[in-house]
């Protein structure tokens, strides 16, 4: 009997081991935190950590499909007279055609995914303005990674305003009571447009202040580049003029002596190139969420199909062309901007209509073409385009300022700058003055900075838009502007009001 | 170390050798009912000793028994055993009876064992002799149309792919799939099993049932039991093997080379181009490439499977080995499949209060993967869109390349050859146990299980170059690889669980029966994954594929890791109460802390109830045709953490970097994606069950019905918040759903001498209705189809992922019919497709499209017929759905020389030619590619799934080999399957996910195969 106890007790006691052991289970053991990573709550800590979060926003810089495609090629080449969508027929992408007629669907991808991407940098950019000033770190550096965030905030909201005019102005991180933030006045996002570009202009440096290794980041040129275009918009000629002759008189820039090298992989961060978007091949990135991409699908979208392994978009318009002989003879940037039948298209053989096969254009654009040679060696190459997007040149800013100097009447001033753009290509200085230099002005900048993402917003800017794009269906007091893309109208239960006339 | 062996040897084997002892001598024969003659191998032991025997050939034994109080018992697997008192008989000649009556049948539910008849909740049983009747390369397939409510889809027909198991249905719009629990553990998947090992696979369907499982528990339990020896069994070995072939049931009827060339040339001149001039004379052209012909193949599939099984009274063994190979139909060995399985089941008595167990299981697999159901890289896709004009391989034996055929359409056997995709597996599942007798009917059980998976994937990307002349590059990019990849992942999987259950069995006086079960689990789960790649490796042969071996290694690694972790502690406890076998009651609440819930709902808690009235064992009922009846009904809560591991927080991610510097150098950039969600918890499912289960005249007939209402609550879903934001959505539990569903099964079984038969079947009508998908209620679409964009819509009122488009009205025969109708298109013809205006604007647009099927099939069945005679079986076995839609995607109507399905013939060609094939157009400009109801194909399908005729030779002649068994058989799978699908299956899963079902873009079809194979046991 005793010993039938003991074995019970025994037995119990095995029980009660197993089940203190089970209770000793700790709280702990619940809490599982990612192990690769860092959560919010532990991340900005350190000037390692603060060099992250903008190189982060900067990445947003090269966000072209989240998911659909933006490009600034698609709103500031296809919607303008300069080129057409193209692609493989109509079915190929035909809400872009639909933008381009400016018959206006309000729910397509591109308007979504530039509004996205916009607003990712956005945020980006202000986690780095609201973390980045309590790290305790080198004071200088602090200051250049608080005049990049300001720059790329003051880019994204130059995008959204000249695109969909008066946005939310989400200029810090939103609490979720905020979600629904509705639109400001075009003339609030312009003034913080101008407000951030200024802080950045105050705290970057020179081009020539930063190291070799920092190649690619954004310089006190830029920030004042893309407020002399800010200023443009605002009318305010005569300090468009003065930030202009800064930047001239910095001697950080000068053209480059040949037109046709700017575009070239060895042409990319040249002397002229004041604010340039990084891409490179090799980056492995592929099809989808391209956050980790390094590559453009630019390359791929613009060359000729069939032989030129292209997807055949932004064709060139004959109108587009026909500028090029405007002055009575063939402008020579002509052969850097467009391809046309017979050329040689790099080392993918001779562009004839044979060659691209299907649905053959006239045209095909040049400034993002790339050598077979200079693809991606691995990974899928398509949306591992190399070439560089070059959003500000300096001949940008010589013309801006010819533009500004003319109307604040310094037409000396504007035909210098104006022809030192002509110099350089070795064509005539103009002589013109009153109206018809500002239309050499705005020939100039047609033919000059053609299809690099400039022509409607500069039509817009200057008020030609209703006599050049007219005739495609374009009126004034509505299609200056997007639509506010339709799932944010709804996303935000109507707190977006959509632009008039959509 | 041989010691240490025979040791081994004796301790496994020490328990089965039977002794013979004592004084009175008992003879006799044991039979079958109904069949005078003797039974084999049946045995015979004396009650609560090892004294036993087994009979012989012509079922005669002799057994010693020590006195007449000795009380034989007489078994044979199949058959009741039977109890006789020995008393004054010196010869005993005994009648087994067929085990026939499913109620009496003990079935496996969560942490226990229950008579079926006393089961009050929803839960469908399939035993092995159902899995080994028909050869099935997975186990989830001997679920498929065996079960009323477990709907199984097979995601391709390329060997060893997954598929998709669905209990009552899919309930969220996040991950449906069921908790599979093997011996205890709970297992990711169930594809390291060898089907042969399954003793019994048990579905916890009702709520109530899988309640116990908690917060897992929501989409359905699936139990498996792995076989183990059986008390006083004859040890015993078994070897079956089969070997089949494999080919294609169907061949899809595209243009030939002439019909390509006609459309061609029409579709030229009607884009207003110079149709070329090769066609010119079609009918020189002929037939052209079969290149369905090319690309199918006939492939072999086998089988072997060794085992050995045996027990004593005091440990029981089971061993089994098998190995399995199976080529594809497509690309043979490039999507071949071979799994090498091996395992160990054991328990001993070790003491008289203790017991001890193992299970322990191994399994090596590779799969060689081909891209499926996509349709820019799917050979299928490929062999089906690749113009009839090019040739399968140029003069020199090289392949061909299209110069017609667009951009992604590559030649499918090239790409099959350049395509280097190998998964290699080994995972061992272990457990083991000891079990505690506290006291009579008081057990405490305490288990440790590791379920461990290393498993790694192999990929080589050659260099290729198809054009004609290789300097110059001419083939398309498509048909070129102008460098080399290699990339290694590496994957492991580690999971632990420790469990301790107490149980306690008692029946008060002689009416009340008591169960109580009281658990804990904590269990963890760990995953590690590497991966590495290289390009441009010296040597272009798949032998040489190694990281290390490249000219170029600065510009051209890769590398990457992850590593994730989840962890689960849990508290459960069950009561259940008869009373008088008649009425019967069960409560469970389980409460489960898990890593994956957010910090301000750690804890979920899932209580349930059900109910039973066995009203046959009432004292008023008298009749005697029904044998049984039971009403049976349930109530409970289940969750589903199937959420993801960090769902809940905002992780701040690397990777999302810019390049920098003259080098241009990747430099890395950190960032949230997401903004997080505390408050992050599982789903709630709500499940009532009603259930009725039916015997008539003693098991002959067995019928079961149950009817469900599912509600899922608390759905994740990322509601989406403005883009202003910046940042994700984070998930929010928000969405609601709805399944309601009726499932019937009947199954028959009689015998007439020696002519035994069974006939069952089983249907299942089910409906899923979204009820709620959060805040603004914002449909959810997926489902691309290249051609004609997303055409799965999840939206409120609306089943899940049913397709969405434009309604067609029949063909614009001429241009007053055009301009009669809403603006389609500026380049609208005659010949064109007149869509639907649905809102009436004049305008045809996206307000235009609506609802245009349904991928869920109203009912699924299942029907088998079983025919024993004498030595021989025959044995069908037919499955299909009903009222399901598939979207047609396999052509890619947005290029222009692509081919196309004979149909295309009837293509319109002029007033009155056609109303439903519109006019062929390079351009299409009227967009007739786009999504709408001519892709949309009725799915329904009814399938041989299996037939199968055995013979076993008869024991006369095997009794003198000493071979219990031997039975040889023949068999096809799928063997006839009727359709109107146009398509190469009807049987088609899905691949991405619950939101985008019934899509085919080359879905890898169903091999009909013919296999021979034999059973041998001794």
């Amino acid at each position: 009997m005793k010993r039938i106890k003991m074995i019970t007790v025994s037995r119990i006691g095995i029980v009660a081991l197993l089940v203190v052991a089970l209770a000793s289970c700790k709280k702990e053991f619940l809490e599982r935190n990612p192990i690769v990573g860092s959560t919010l709550d532990n991340y900005y800590k350190t000037e390692s950590d603060a060099i992250s979060a903008i190189n982060a926003t900067y990445a947003t810089l090269q966000f072209e499909l989240t998911p659909g495609g933006h490009f600034r090629w698609f709103w500031g080449d296809i919607m303008s007279d300069d080129s057409e969508k193209g692609g493989s027929g109509d079915n190929d992408q035909p809400l872009l055609a639909a933008l381009e007629n400016f018959q206006g669907p309000t729910n397509t991808e591109y308007l979504e995914s530039e509004w996205a991407a916009d607003y990712e940098g956005i945020y980006r950019a202000n986690v780095v303005l609201e973390k980045v000033p309590g790290i305790a770190m080198n004071e200088q550096l602090k200051q250049r990674i608080l005049g990049e965030a300001y720059f790329i905030r003051a880019w994204f909201f130059y995008n959204l305003v000249t695109i969909f005019g008066g946005v939310p102005l989400a200029d810090h991180v939103l609490a979720p009571s905020e979600y629904n933030m509705p639109r400001a006045t075009e003339e609030e996002v312009w003034a913080l447009v101008e407000s951030d570009l200024r802080a950045a202009a105050d705290r970057l440096p020179l081009r020539s202040g930063y190291a070799a290794a920092d190649l690619g980041r954004i310089t006190k040129g830029a920030a004042q580049a893309l407020l002399v275009k800010t200023l443009l918009w605002k009318k305010n000629w005569a300090e468009a003029k003065t930030i202009a002759e800064v930047i001239i008189n910095s001697g950080e820039y000068t053209l480059v002596p040949e037109y046709k090298d700017i575009f070239t992989t060895a042409g990319e961060n040249n002397a002229e190139s004041i604010f340039e978007i990084q891409y490179m091949t090799e980056s492995g990135g592929n099809w989808g969420y391209n956050s980790n991409n390094e590559g453009t699908f630019t390359n791929v979208f613009q060359r000729a199909r069939g032989q030129f392994e292209g997807y055949g978009f932004n064709i060139p318009t004959q109108n587009f062309v026909d500028e090029f002989f405007k002055e009575g003879f063939e402008d020579p940037r002509l052969a850097s901007t467009v391809f046309r039948e017979g050329d040689q298209m790099g080392d993918r053989g001779i562009f004839t209509k044979e060659a691209v096969g299907g649905d053959a254009h006239d045209f095909y654009p040049k400034k993002f073409f790339n050598n077979k040679s200079e693809e991606a060696s691995f990974g899928d190459p398509n949306p591992n385009g190399g070439t560089n997007d070059r959003v500000i040149r300096y001949a940008d800013v010589l013309l801006m300022h010819a533009e500004a100097s003319y109307h604040v009447g310094s037409e000396g001033a504007a035909r210098q700058s104006l022809n030192q753009v002509r110099d350089r290509v070795k064509i005539a200085e103009v002589t013109v003055s009153g109206p018809a230099l500002l239309e050499a002005i705005y020939h100039e900048r047609r033919v000059e900075l053609g299809l690099e993402g400039h022509r409607f917003f500069d039509l817009v800017r200057t008020g030609q838009a209703a006599a050049a794009l007219g005739g495609l269906g374009y009126i004034d007091n509505i299609h200056r502007v997007m639509p506010i893309p339709q799932s944010q109208i709804q996303a935000t239960n109507g707190a977006l009001v959509q632009n008039p006339g959509y | 170390m041989k010691h240490k062996l025979s040791l081994l040897l004796l301790f496994v084997l020490g328990g089965i050798g039977t002794a013979v002892y004592g004084q009175i001598r008992i003879t006799g024969k044991i039979t079958e009912a109904g069949d005078p003659a003797g039974l084999l191998g049946a045995t015979v032991v004396v009650k609560g000793t090892t004294t036993g025997t087994a009979a012989e050939l012509d079922g005669t034994y002799t057994l010693s028994v020590p006195d007449e109080n000795a009380i034989l018992v007489f078994s044979y697997i199949g058959l009741k055993d039977q109890e006789i008192l020995v008393g004054a008989q010196r010869v005993i000649n005994v009648e087994l009876q067929s085990d026939a009556t499913l109620m009496e049948e003990v079935i496996v539910v969560g942490y226990g064992n229950q008579k079926r008849s006393n089961i009050s909740g929803a839960v469908s049983t399939i035993t092995s002799e159902e899995i080994t009747e028909l050869p099935i390369l997975r186990a989830e397939q001997a679920l498929q149309g065996r079960t009323a409510g477990v709907q199984v889809a097979q995601n391709s027909g390329s060997p060893g792919s997954a598929l998709t198991v669905r209990v009552r249905g899919i309930s969220t719009i996040n991950d449906s799939s069921p908790l599979f629990i093997v011996d205890g553990i709970p297992v990711g998947g169930i594809d390291y099993l060898n089907p042969n090992d399954i003793e019994s696979i048990n579905v916890l369907k009702d709520a109530a049932s899988a309640a116990i499982y908690g917060a897992r528990g929501a989409n359905g339990v699936v139990l498996i039991t792995t076989r183990g020896g059986k008390k006083e069994q004859q040890g015993q070995v078994s070897y079956d093997a089969y070997y089949g072939v494999q080919d294609p049931w169907k061949h899809m009827n595209l243009l030939n080379a002439r019909e390509y060339a006609i459309l061609s040339n029409e579709a030229s001149i009607a884009a207003g181009r110079v149709p070329r001039p090769e066609f010119a004379n079609p009918d020189l052209l002929g037939e052209g490439t079969d290149w369905q012909e090319a690309l199918f193949e006939t492939a072999p599939i086998m089988s072997h499977q060794l085992s050995m099984t045996g027990g004593s009274d005091r440990s029981l063994f089971t061993f089994s080995g098998g190995y399995f190979k199976q080529d594809g139909i497509v690309g043979g060995n490039k999507s071949g499949f071979e799994r090498y399985t091996a395992r160990i089941n054991s328990s001993h008595q070790v003491k008289k209060w203790l017991r001890f167990g193992s299970n322990l299981a191994f399994t090596a697999l590779k799969r060689n993967g081909l891209p499926e159901n996509n349709e820019f890289t799917t050979p299928l896709v490929r062999a089906l869109n690749i113009d009839p004009i090019t040739s399968v391989r140029k003069y020199d034996g090289t392949y061909a390349y299209s110069v017609y055929a667009d951009t992604d359409i590559a030649n499918p056997l090239n790409a099959i050859e350049q395509t280097h995709d190998t998964w290699s597996s080994n995972r061992m599942v272990g457990s083991a146990f000891a079990e505690i007798e506290l006291a009579k009917g008081l057990t405490f059980k305490s288990t440790y299980s590791l379920d461990v998976t290393y498993a790694k994937q192999d990929l080589f990307f050659p260099k290729f170059d198809l054009s004609i002349d290789p300097d110059f590059g001419d083939a398309p990019a498509v048909e070129q690889s102008i460098v080399n990849t290699v990339v290694k992942n590496d994957f492991t999987w580690r999971n632990w669980q420790w469990e301790n259950v107490l149980n306690y069995d008692h029946t008060f006086g002689t009416r009340h029966k008591v169960g109580v079960t009281l658990g804990t689990t904590a269990l963890e789960n760990r995953f590690i994954f590497l991966s590495g790649s290289n390009t441009n490796l010296p040597s272009n042969n798949v032998a040489d594929a190694y990281l290390g071996n490249t000219i170029d290694p600065r510009t051209s690694q890769g590398a990457g890791d992850a590593i994730s972790e989840a962890s689960l502690l849990s508290y459960f406890g069950r009561v259940n109460y008869d009373l008088d076998d008649r009425y019967l009651f069960s409560l469970t609440v389980r409460a489960d802390g898990s890593s994956r819930f957010g910090a301000n709902n750690r804890y979920g808690y899932f209580p349930s109830v059900s109910a039973g009235w066995v009203i046959s064992r009432e004292d008023f009922w008298k009749n005697q045709d029904i044998s049984f009846l039971k009403l049976r009904g349930s109530w409970g809560q289940n969750g589903n953490d199937k959420i993801g591991d960090y769902s809940f927080t905002t992780i701040v991610y690397a990777g999302q970097s810019y390049t920098f510097g003259p080098g241009e150098v990747i430099t890395n950039g950190n960032a949230p994606l997401e903004a997080s969600n505390p408050d992050l918890k599982w789903e709630t499912s709500v499940q009532t069950n009603l259930g009725l289960d039916v015997e008539l005249w003693d098991g002959k007939i067995n019928f079961t019905a149950d009817y469900y209402i599912k509600e899922t609550r608390d759905m994740l879903s990322r509601v989406p918040i403005p883009l202003v934001v910046g940042v994700r959505s984070p998930f929010q539990n928000v969405g609601t759903m709805e399944n309601r569903g009726l499932e019937l099964s009947l199954q028959y079984r009689d015998k007439a001498g020696e002519f035994k038969y069974s006939l069952g079947g089983n249907i299942t009508f089910g409906s899923t209705e979204v009820i709620s998908l959060g805040k603004g209620g914002e449909p959810i679409v997926a489902g691309n189809v290249f051609s004609a964009g997303n055409v799965s819509r999840t939206e409120v009122g609306h089943p899940v992922a049913a397709f969405y488009g434009y309604v067609t009205d029949g063909i614009f025969q001429n241009t007053e019919e055009i301009a009669a109708h809403a603006f389609q298109n500026e380049g609208t013809a005659p010949g064109d497709i007149r869509f639907l205006d649905l809102n009436g604007d004049g305008i045809i647009n996206e307000d235009d499209r609506t609802f245009i099927g349904d991928p869920t099939p109203d009912l699924v069945y299942g029907f088998t017929a079983d025919v024993q005679y004498k030595g021989f079986d025959f044995n069908v076995f037919v499955q299909g759905s009903q009222g399901n839609d598939i979207y047609n995607g396999i052509f890619r109507y947005d290029f222009f020389y692509t081919n196309r399905p004979q149909s295309a013939l009837n293509r319109w060609r002029g007033a009155g030619t056609s109303n439903s094939e519109p006019r062929v157009n390079l351009n299409d400009p009227n967009f007739n590619a786009r999504a709408s109801d001519r892709f949309v194909e009725d799915g329904s399908y009814i399938r041989i799934k299996n037939m199968q005729l055995g013979y076993s030779l008869p024991q006369s002649l095997l009794g003198k080999l000493k071979i219990q068994k031997l039975r040889v058989y023949v068999a096809t799978q799928n063997l006839l399957t009727i359709t109107k699908y146009s398509g190469l299956d009807p049987e088609i899963g899905t691949v991405g996910g619950s939101l985008e079902l019934g899509i085919d873009q080359g879905f890898y079809p169903q091999a009909r195969m013919f296999l021979s194979g034999v059973n041998l046991t001794f």
